[in-house]
């Protein structure tokens, strides 16, 4: 049977294994370079469905900033990662928030939550002067 | 009006915090940490992307994360902080004079002190970019706040000089937002960020890497409307006839970070050429007594981890500088590049602490090597050398308490 050579770059710690591998009927028989377990279960997860955490940022109001960091709160498929920032685009948030509190949850449809990465208590910010005047 | 402190630590990144954090958790009984902008936590609170504290606290934290876990811990403890604190000098016997709102301009008298005011980035006069001066080039630091923090895009078509983490990181944060990132240009012949972020930064997004290439013009009145690139020879100079126009319009630059030292310097530190940071002990001490240093002021380290490591040092041994227990026993040796080393932190060892080296390689070497310490006799295998990749190795005291002369380090192939 033919056998089929792929390359990976871990991205699982900064060490960043270099793991080559190889496959015969899409099964991997045999794989080198990396330096932990973690590595394997990399390779084989991206044979199967590539996977990443998605960090971004929501409007919030209210707040001394104009933005929220958010993340979700596990790893997403990777050809997802536009739907969610799709999903969204319209969400517009209101001070004050707590780290971890849910944003969206099963974010289309992966299972994952967005959460709030950070505290972002409510203070009065120039947005909101300008608004009371006008 | 006047302040008085034990240890005060002038910067609240994660350098800043941890230093304050353990100052405090080895017995010092008044730390003071000073803040210039409005909240604690630094540059931390801009990197909103994950893969901080890995080492650390075994966590795939965010920096904003990593910056409220530490500030949450800090905020059980009695260490007092200042926001809005810009500290304008400090002298070489460890008075501050510092300015802000409430006190206006006072001083702080402090047993020890410890630096942790970071780097600060490139910019486009560093390098030295021909062309016109319109609006739409910006450090990519600086892109990163009006993203993550003011809500702003700052363009929609964007070429990248220098393949620095953050340059890689906004490559993919612009994207997300709906930019169209046309291409990383590399000078050197080799990425200047970790290989993870080539990977998940750039080639899931199918963003082109140009390694050997520069910005060699920029074209634009008002606003930028183009590059010109160009292919570089070995020595790093263009290439004539490879030039090519990149429409764009905005430039990211980063092209590389520069410890941030003007008080370092106005104290009487003395400051070493490679790191532009302090020369420093594995105590973090820095030439003047009773003065440390910590994080990307001392050199620009790879990760959080690392900065937050010299942190511990930092504070640890201000505090017990601060209590008067502080005793020199016997000389330093310097610590001193060797064969196909290029930056060595720290470069005294003073036979307190165990040394823990950070080492980066001069070139490229894709194959086996050693790295060596002489004359302690130690050896570390490694598959391969990277500048872009710091060496960090951890030498305990014992092994090095019968030397007498200066530490090399040197990189050698197997």
């Amino acid at each position: 049977m033919n056998v089929a050579k792929k390359h990976f770059t871990c991205v699982i710690c900064p060490l960043g294994c270099e793991i080559d591998v190889e496959l015969q009927g899409g099964n991997v028989v045999s794989m080198e370079g990396n330096k932990c377990q973690k590595g394997k279960e990399f390779v084989l997860q991206e044979l199967e469905e590539p996977m990443r955490i998605l960090t971004t940022t929501v409007p919030i109001k209210g707040a001394k900033w104009a933005m929220l960091p958010v993340r979700t709160d596990k790893a997403i498929p990777k050809r997802l990662l536009f739907k969610v920032i799709e999903q969204l685009a319209d969400i517009e948030l209101q001070a004050p928030i707590k780290m971890y509190d849910v944003i969206l949850k099963n974010t289309a449809g992966t299972g994952a939550n967005i959460v709030a990465t950070r505290n972002m208590k409510r203070t009065a910010t120039t947005r909101d002067v300008v608004q009371i005047d006008g | 009006m006047q302040v008085e402190a034990d240890v005060t630590v002038i910067g609240s990144g994660p350098a800043g915090l941890t230093a304050a954090l353990y100052a405090h958790k080895s017995g010092a009984k008044n730390v003071l940490l000073l803040e210039r902008e409005e909240e604690l936590g630094g540059i931390l609170k801009q990197c909103i992307h994950n893969g901080f504290g890995l080492e650390q606290f075994k966590k795939d934290y965010t920096g904003p994360e990593y910056a409220e876990r530490l500030i949450e811990e800090l905020e059980k403890t009695n260490v007092q902080y200042f926001l809005n604190t810009m500290v304008v000098s400090l002298s070489p016997n460890k008075t501050i004079t510092a300015v802000n709102p409430e006190k206006g301009v006072f001083h702080i008298e402090s047993k020890s002190v410890v630096l942790a005011m970071g780097c600060r980035e490139r910019s486009r006069g560093s390098i030295n970019i021909p062309g016109t001066r319109p609006a739409g080039v910006y450090t990519a630091g600086v892109a990163q706040r009006f993203v993550n923090i003011d809500g702003y895009l700052p363009g929609k078509e964007v070429v990248i000089l220098g393949s620095g983490d953050i340059g890689l990181i906004m490559a993919r944060r612009l994207t997300l937002e709906g930019a169209q990132v046309k291409g990383v240009y590399e000078i050197m012949d080799y990425p200047g960020g970790l290989k993870r972020n080539i990977v998940q930064c750039l080639n899931d997004f199918g963003i082109p890497l140009y390694l050997s290439h520069t910005v060699t013009e920029i074209r634009g009145k008002e606003r930028v409307e183009g590059v010109v690139v160009s292919k570089v020879d070995q020595k790093m100079n263009p290439i004539g006839g490879s030039e090519q126009f990149i429409g764009c319009d905005t430039l990211l630059l980063s092209v590389g970070l520069i410890p941030e030292n003007e008080l370092s310097t106005e104290a009487g530190i003395e400051l070493t050429p490679i790191t532009k940071g302090p020369v420093t002990a594995e105590t973090m001490e820095t030439a003047v007594p009773g003065i440390f240093s910590c994080g990307n002021v001392s050199t620009v380290f790879d990760l959080v981890d690392y900065v937050a490591e010299s942190g511990i040092i930092a504070g640890r041994n201000a505090a017990e500088f601060a209590a008067g227990d502080w005793k020199e026993e016997r000389n330093s040796v310097e610590v001193t590049p060797g064969e196909n080393v290029r930056m060595l932190f720290p470069q005294r060892y003073s036979f307190k602490d165990d040394l823990i080296l950070f080492i980066r390689s001069a070139k490229p070497i894709e194959k086996p090597v050693n790295i060596e310490l002489s004359p302690a006799g130690i050896r570390l295998k490694r598959l391969y050398a990277r500048p872009n990749e710091m060496v960090r190795l951890k030498v305990p005291r014992d092994k090095l308490k019968d030397i007498a002369e200066p530490i090399t380090v040197s990189i050698t192939e197997r």
